[in-house]
């Protein structure tokens, strides 16, 4: 490890997805300092790999970059990208991190984000960013709207050739690199750690993932984003044109089966989203939504689900028993029809598993709050103060405390800047 | 040219030669349809233009490094950003500028998506688009320099409701230092929670909720409550609100006055009418909602009495005790339907609307979870009375909620799927044993027609938004289509009003639970902190100049005006009072001597957008 450091600030913030960048930027527009941990190589969170978001059909990104570039460029904020929280304690109004910083193996503040060493390298790996629908280079800035425009080594692809290093025009690559402790001392946390989604393995009855055109509902975000890997929708294991394509709800929540007893909470939603996204794209492709319940719940969704409706979207009512190779490489789906059709089989193109949502971050061994039976962080005044843990001084914003969606994360995420500074306000400023 | 009025204009102008333009693909957004590339080459020829550039997102940190680079390098120093709405991003791109050390009002928008985008395609979309660009490019020729206007602001907050969301708000605000003042209409804190029982789905009780927060509120040495308040006047600017209030103690509309007279069940009546100023520099809205009163008839409401609210049936299950059997008015209930969506996800063409046409299309969000803690309680508590429970999706969306749903499969709630276009029906009961059947068709048994005898039917009433017509008018508030307040943008600013200065929390917004409602409410006393905490806030400089030298007196721009108090006649000159200026250019078009014109948005600078718009 190389020499560690300490950075004194007001306020830690644990993640910089959309819930985290909106506390910090609350926090620091109230003039306190802020620092943001973030794991992945670029803030932004789950927001930013979106295509546009519900009810109002904005551009994801036309949402998520400002506020991360007001967050990069705020006199108050401090990012780390790339790092692992190690420790994370708040005692006596102190709170203390021990974080790591992964090397990416390219100096951050050498790199200029010209991009020279991506179009040289000559190793093509999956570009995850895309879905794993496209190739990126082992050397690489992760996606167009990456903050920071910093470009960082995938040393399992690499092949040290050098070639990048020959072409750098500020000689920021460094291979020796090392991972670089330091350590965070502030006076309040907020967790913000997000989600993730449940595993395309771990249901055995929809495929376990080795369905051909059985895709993720964040892989159908990446074929309909703008940017996406092949700027149209098309089907992945024979670029077809879908003519058929059916959304599989609750594939992973709402499942005792799964340990997910609970709702995902936005997945009906972006289901109805990329429902209307395809009709547009498509407009002859027939498409189908299988429910348990419709939960359109928040200001403006209910109309939104009754203008898909409108709009010659199926929602078939019933819970998918399974899904296997269908007819001409497509994927058949066995349900239960509620008309009193019985067991039915339809054969679809595309196949979108709205998957359940986890917690992507476990505080056990790392930080003393408590989970829910759940595993999200856990509340103690869950109505009258939502973003309170059962530790003083860490409170918690948004898909971390339970999954939610962008608006009510964002609210969240205000409200628990509010508490964090009331709560330093006592602490004495 | 002996003119000298005239001389002076023609001296006036200043044209840059050193614009940029920045046009943006908004990923396909804006270049899926218009030629983007094309736009760049046409900007690059207008006059004046030295640089055009395009990038997939101007919003990202990548495009606005474009612009500060440019200005950095001293390449350019008027801005124009073809892209989306100036209402989303104006602010990012003139905090691109500031930070490249401009003034933020060199910078001009010409906005190629909602206006030709996403309403154009083809040819025609890429030539409206350059036609923008090049007005932007015209004005920006043309635009000076500009410094916002500074008024200090009052750290002060004023919160209207003593609802949940209003009390939290209240708190959130006096905690951070701000001095509160909270009114609320009623004699009472706790708004519409006071009503219920128990919270859904955790159990906490409301009178403890409610008690904790108003105790807070009411020993906090930031915070004054005015209970029997009620706004009545509302003036002033951001940082600098006047709000004029009416204490009343009896609610006229209740009963006919009778100062000094006993009322009974209510003590002696006052007449004391205080009316008051209250200086502020925020306002927080927390006006709550109101609870959906079925018509009557609707499932038969009204018709008979063994039909009542969701809030009637906790009202009266409360005041049970003791007891392993429910009974109601003296009558045993052996068996309750419970009915969802009563006044909420209402369709036109399905739905009757109200007298104005009017539907509440919206989910009101907490009901379902409401019947199934209800449904779950009656079953725990008095195992005897059966639940059937009318739905037409159940959404126990939240934390703990599905746990809710679950636990009534356990407890034997008996569950019917409805359609909206086949609502159940309630009726006298053909079974003499029962006063009321329900009839549906139901979903979960392949439509089979099902008949329910009950001793009562629950209506799941929903939200609506509360009646605060008065406030709406006079604060000029916008409102959805749904009736409750609209917020700015559900994302980018979601509890911020229109009007600068004006938040919003709890169910005045939408309907949402108490712990949302509390989210919304601390998330819009952060915003209040924010703005309030440094003692400055800043205006933009779009307001009304006068040339004195010009100007011949008539008042003319005076009797125009649409602010009160922006423009007054001093010494036979007009004279304006910035903060107050709307900016709304009235004064502008009816000078006779084009004596007074508007900073930022001047005649001439029309006029180059015009002759760009019209150039060849």
């Amino acid at each position: 490890m190389a020499d560690s450091q300490t950075i004194t600030c007001d306020a830690l913030v644990i993640g910089g997805g959309i819930a985290g960048l909106q506390t910090a930027l609350d926090l620091a527009d109230q003039d306190y300092s802020v620092v943001i941990i973030e794991k992945d190589i670029s803030i932004g969170g789950k927001m930013i790999r979106l295509s546009k978001v519900f009810p109002t059909l904005d551009c994801s990104s036309c949402i998520t970059t400002p506020k991360m570039s007001s967050a990069a460029h705020h006199k108050n904020i401090t990012i780390r990208t790339y790092c692992d929280l190690k420790s994370l304690t708040s005692d006596n109004g102190q709170v203390s991190a021990h974080v790591t910083q992964n090397p990416r193996y390219v100096d951050e503040d050498k790199c200029i984000g010209c991009r020279k060493c991506e179009y040289v390298c000559p190793v093509y790996t999956d570009d995850l960013e895309q879905g794993g629908f496209s190739a990126t280079k082992a050397i690489r800035i992760p996606f167009s709207t990456a903050t920071p425009q910093v470009a960082a080594l995938a040393t399992k692809e690499c092949m040290l050739c050098g070639k990048c290093e020959k072409v750098c025009p500020t000689n920021a690559i460094d291979y020796f690199q090392k991972a670089v402790d330091f350590r965070v001392e502030a006076k309040t946390a907020i967790l913000a750690t997000g989600f993730e989604q449940t595993p395309i393995e771990g249901k055995p009855q929809y495929g376990n993932g080795n369905v051909d055109n059985v895709i993720t509902s964040l892989q159908m975000e990446r074929l309909l984003a703008p940017h996406g890997p092949y700027n149209r929708v098309l089907r992945p294991s024979d670029g077809m044109e879908p003519d058929s394509i059916a959304f599989i709800q609750c594939a992973g929540s709402r499942d005792k089966s799964m340990g997910i007893p609970y709702c995902s909470r936005f997945c009906c939603m972006y289901a109805i989203k990329q429902a209307m996204l395809l009709s547009g794209s498509l407009p002859l492709a027939d498409i189908y939504i299988y429910y348990m319940d419709i939960r359109a719940f928040g200001k403006g969704y209910e109309q939104f689900y009754q203008t898909a409706k409108a709009m010659g979207i199926q929602f078939i009512k019933g819970k998918v028993a399974r899904v296997d190779a269908g007819e001409n490489g497509g994927a058949a789906v066995h349900f239960e029809a509620q008309d009193g059709g019985g067991v039915t089989t339809e054969n679809h193109d595309l196949v979108v598993l709205s998957l359940g949502v986890l917690p992507d971050w476990n505080p056990k061994g790392i930080c003393p709050v408590s989970t829910g039976s759940d595993h999200f962080i856990q509340t103690v005044q869950p109505s009258i103060a939502p973003t309170i843990t059962d530790k003083t001084g860490i409170f918690v914003a948004g898909a971390a405390a339970g999954p939610k969606d962008i608006v009510d994360s964002i609210s969240e995420a205000g409200a628990a800047a509010m508490e964090a500074a009331n709560y330093m306000n006592a602490l004495g400023r | 040219m002996s003119d000298p009025k005239e001389k002076k204009n023609e001296n006036s102008v200043n044209r840059s030669e050193k614009i940029g333009v920045y046009v943006c693909y908004c990923g396909g957004n804006i270049s899926d349809h218009v030629d983007v590339e094309k736009v760049r080459d046409a900007a690059e020829k207008m006059p004046g233009v030295v640089v055009a550039r395009t990038n997939s997102f101007m919003c990202s940190d990548l495009g606005q490094d474009l612009i500060t680079q440019d200005l950095k390098d001293g390449l350019i120093d008027r801005v124009v950003v073809a892209s989306c709405a100036p209402s989303l991003h104006e602010s990012t791109f003139r905090g691109a500028i500031t930070r490249a050390n401009g003034n933020p009002y060199i910078y001009d928008h010409a906005n190629i998506r909602e206006h030709v985008s996403w309403i154009m395609h083809g040819e025609k979309a890429t030539f409206k688009a350059e036609k923008l660009v090049g007005a932007a490019v015209g004005k920006a020729g043309l635009l000076e320099k500009l410094d916002p206007i500074q008024v200090n602001s009052r750290k002060h907050v004023t919160v209207i409701g003593g609802g949940i969301a209003g009390l939290k708000a209240a708190l959130s605000a006096a905690d951070f230092g701000l001095n509160v003042v909270l009114i609320e209409k009623t004699p009472f804190l706790g708004g519409n929670a006071a009503m219920l029982d128990k919270i859904a789905p955790f159990g906490e009780k409301a009178s403890d909720l409610i008690s904790q927060l108003a105790k807070s509120v009411l020993e906090h040495k930031n915070i004054t409550v005015k209970t029997h308040c009620r706004l009545v006047g509302f003036d002033g600017y951001i940082g600098k609100f006047d709000l004029s209030v009416k204490t009343v103690f009896t609610d006229p509309s209740d009963h006919e006055q009778h100062p000094g007279h006993f009322v009974p069940f209510e003590g002696v009546e006052t007449d004391t009418v205080v009316e008051e100023i209250i200086e502020t520099g925020a306002v927080i809205l927390a006006t709550g909602f109101k609870s959906y009163r079925p018509d009557h008839g609707e499932y038969g409401f009204g018709k008979h009495k063994e039909v009542i609210t969701l809030p009637d049936l906790i009202k009266q299950v409360g005041k049970v005790e003791g007891s392993s059997t429910l009974e109601l008015d003296g009558r045993k209930i052996r068996s309750i339907a419970m009915i969802h969506c009563v006044g909420s996800r209402q369709i036109p063409g399905i739905h009757k609307e109200d007298e104005n046409g009017y539907l509440n299309e919206y989910c009101s969000r907490t009901c379902c979870s409401s019947v199934l803690f209800m449904a779950n309680k009656i079953r725990e508590q008095f195992p005897d009375t059966n639940i059937y429970d009318f739905y037409r999706d159940i959404r126990t969306y939240g934390r703990g909620q599905e746990d809710l749903y679950d636990k009534a499969s356990e407890n034997r709630v008996v569950f019917f799927r409805f359609d909206a276009t086949e609502s159940p029906q309630v009726i006298p009961s053909s079974d003499s044993d029962y006063p009321l059947q329900v009839t549906v068709k139901d979903g979960l048994t392949f439509n089979e027609e099902i008949e329910v005898p009950v001793d009562l039917v629950v209506l799941a009433t929903g939200m609506e938004a509360g009646d605060i017509s008065d406030i709406v008018s006079m604060m000029k508030l916008p409102v959805g289509t749904d009736k409750f307040l609209q917020e700015v943008h559900p994302k980018l600013a979601p509890v911020e009003m229109a009007v600068s200065g004006v938040f919003l929390a709890g169910t005045c917004q939408a309907p949402m639970t108490i712990g949302e409602a509390c989210n919304g409410a601390a998330a819009a006393a952060a915003k209040a902190a924010s703005l309030l905490g440094k003692g400055l806030v800043e205006l933009d400089p779009y307001v009304a100049e006068v040339d004195t030298a010009l100007c011949d007196g008539t008042g003319a721009c005076v009797d125009a005006c649409l602010a009160d108090g922006a423009l007054a006649m001093v010494d036979g000159k007009a004279l304006v009072t910035p903060a107050l200026c709307l900016g709304c250019g009235a004064c502008v078009a009816v000078c006779p001597s084009r004596a007074i014109d508007l900073k930022g948005w001047s005649l001439k600078q029309y006029e180059a957008m015009v002759d760009m718009i019209v150039a060849e």
